[in-house]
């Protein structure tokens, strides 16, 4: 091994280390500090914050629904990345360079911006209910904003295009000949599928779900304006706390919580991904 | 002549490229058959029209009678070897050869049963539940053979199945296959650019090239009689002369040739290298064909040499079996072969 190669870690070590690792230290030491009846915070080394945190049921419905949410989110968006992505994995066509582009182009666009687009298309007044009321289907609006359903869509169009792209990484192992040879035993194009690509990409499906999960998790802009204030995740908690109650011990406990709730969750996917490409 | 497998007019084009044109051939029962030619000459592709993963833009597929042009490749019953052998990853040997049993709903046991005799018949007995990674490049091969065989396929397709061995495997594999398809007596298509492969393993040559069968035949006759210029280049080597005319007389290399005039303004005649000898300059030869020439290389290849003679016309290889006394570099050297020898072709337009 070349003596010098950890070298050219070095840029990367330092910006990590300052732009990140010194900031999370930061938050973990607020996280033992109190708050003082005026509201600012006073230096200490007390476990308070983070018994309180624990003793009230609040977070627990915030883990709940952060969960709940991300796992909607993911599986939903897997249905519609997976063909996607097999679709522009094996097509020949001169559009595929294009159509890459427009899958993967949400990520391209300002999270607020992307989520007013939501509000246009499925608020009281927005396109789809504008045509579902036209067409006489419904006589009121369906409330698919500001709800639990707003979340769901808007946090599954936004992870689609990084799980689309994780997902066309991982196929490296899919191989025509191989379902070409289960058509030669016998397998229809279904049969083939199921006993062939769909084992052979599950590597990629673990990588690319476990890759929007933390996305989802983390997500504060489309939770917050879809959800309306009235959907509570840990991410608006931990904003909340840290701006509105300016609670930073609080926020502090809730974000290192979900820091480590994630890093558990992403081990969980590698291992489900290691041990699936075997 | 009909045949088992029946293949009538078969083409497909690509675009501009036409890959197979018109394509006729006529396989009996238990018969193996190579199709041979160069790559890009259509072979491959009339391979996979036949197991149902092309589409023919015309032409009809009979097996025993019954037409599957347009039968879905998962309805053939067609066992398909594949250059790649294309082995599943993430199953295993015994899983791998069953795969196509378990398609077909046969009971668990008598999978097991027919998967272990497939794994005897290829001599891998015991490997069961090894993954493909874990078995070198030969016993994938076998693995590949008994996935394809297990199902009692109507007809074997082998696609190039041996280019990926190395050449002594590839002898080994060779006689086997041949047996096990004898054995069997299984109809049997073997896409092959090997000439040796196609000339040891099969009853008849369908020689390919540019979409077109060149010829078919016993590979005697493929070798011995060309049909045209192309299957005797392509199939074993040969020496190309021209041919002069001169006041009703043949001359080669500006020498007197005792042989019939085929006719033509002007023509090549091939000549196999073995088949030509090498005298000392002076000595007289009869009525036989004959050059002269100078020795400008000698080249020892084991169990024969081979001589490369310089004269006005060009350069020539004569093939000698090796242990015999050979002329020195440099020599002047006559080279003689008897006329029925000559293979000639009228001057092609191709």
């Amino acid at each position: 091994m070349n003596t010098r190669l950890p070298l050219l870690l070095l840029p990367a070590a330092v910006f990590v280390l300052g732009i990140y690792a010194w900031p999370t230290l930061l938050l973990l030491r607020n996280a033992f500090n109190e708050v003082g009846p005026t509201g600012a915070m006073i230096p200490a080394w007390s476990l308070a914050t983070l018994r309180d945190v624990f003793a009230d049921g609040f977070t627990l419905e915030l883990t709940r629904n952060s969960l709940l949410l991300s796992a909607s989110a993911t599986a939903l968006a897997l249905l519609l990345a997976y063909p996607l992505s097999l679709f522009l994995f094996r097509t020949n066509s001169r559009w595929r360079g294009p159509l890459a582009v427009v899958a993967i182009l949400p990520m391209l666009v300002s999270g607020v911006v992307r989520v007013f687009g939501w509000l246009a298309i499925l608020g009281d007044r927005g396109l789809v209910n504008s045509v579902l009321q036209s067409v006489g289907l419904i006589s009121a609006p369906l409330k698919l904003v500001f709800n639990w359903t707003g979340v769901t869509i808007g946090l599954t169009e936004s992870i689609m295009p990084y799980m689309t792209l994780a997902l066309l990484a991982g196929f490296g192992r899919l191989d025509r000949t191989l379902e070409e040879a289960a058509r030669s035993l016998g397998a229809s194009p279904w049969r083939g599928f199921l006993r062939v690509t769909l084992p052979l990409s599950l590597p990629a499906i673990a990588l690319a779900g476990g890759l929007g999960f933390v996305l989802s998790m983390s997500a504060y802009i489309t939770p917050k304006l879809l959800g309306g204030g009235r959907v509570f995740v840990l991410a608006t908690e931990i904003f909340e706390q840290a701006t509105t109650n300016t609670n930073w011990p609080v926020s502090a406990v809730l974000a290192i919580y979900t820091l480590v709730l994630l890093l558990a969750l992403l081990a969980l996917a590698q291992l489900a991904s290691r041990a699936l490409a075997r | 002549m009909t045949g088992y497998l029946e293949l009538t007019g078969l083409h497909k084009r690509y675009g501009e490229s036409i890959a197979v044109h018109d394509v006729s051939l006529a396989i009996g029962k238990g018969e193996a058959v190579a199709l041979l030619g160069p790559s890009g000459c259509g072979k491959t592709t009339t391979l996979r029209m036949l197991a149902g993963l092309v589409d023919p833009d015309r032409g009809t597929i009979r097996v025993d009678g019954a037409d599957i042009t347009r039968l879905p490749a998962h309805r053939r019953n067609m066992g398909y070897v594949f250059q790649s052998y294309a082995l599943f990853p993430h199953l295993s040997v015994a899983r791998n050869i069953g795969f196509g049993l378990e398609e077909r709903g046969v009971a668990r046991g008598d999978i097991t049963r027919r998967v272990g005799d497939a794994l005897a018949l290829v001599h891998l007995a015991g490997l069961e539940r090894r993954r493909p990674r874990e078995l070198s490049g030969g016993q994938q091969q076998r693995v590949a053979l008994a996935r394809a065989l297990v199902v009692h396929p109507s007809v074997l397709l082998l696609d190039e199945s041996l280019s990926n061995l190395d050449a002594k495997l590839r002898d080994a594999m060779r006689h086997e296959i041949r047996s096990i398809q004898k054995s069997l007596d299984i109809t049997t298509l073997f896409v092959t650019h090997d000439q040796v492969e196609a000339l040891t393993m099969c009853d008849r040559i369908a020689v390919m090239h540019r979409g077109r069968i060149a010829q078919i035949g016993t590979p005697e006759d493929i070798y011995e009689r060309p049909a045209a210029r192309f299957v005797a280049e392509f199939v074993g080597r040969a020496n190309a002369l021209a041919a002069t005319r001169d006041g009703g007389g043949i001359r080669i290399w500006g020498a007197a040739q005792p042989m019939n005039d085929p006719g033509w303004p002007s023509f090549d005649i091939l000549i196999r290298p073995q088949r030509m000898r090498l005298l000392p300059s002076a000595e007289p030869t009869g009525d036989a064909m004959r050059v002269e020439g100078r020795v400008l290389r000698r080249a020892f290849v084991g169990d024969r040499v081979e001589v490369l003679v310089e004269g006005p016309g060009g350069q020539l290889t004569v093939e000698l079996p090796s242990g015999g006394t050979l002329p020195e570099e440099g020599t002047a050297i006559a080279v003689a072969w008897r006329p029925q020898d000559n293979l000639i072709f009228p001057p092609d337009a191709a």
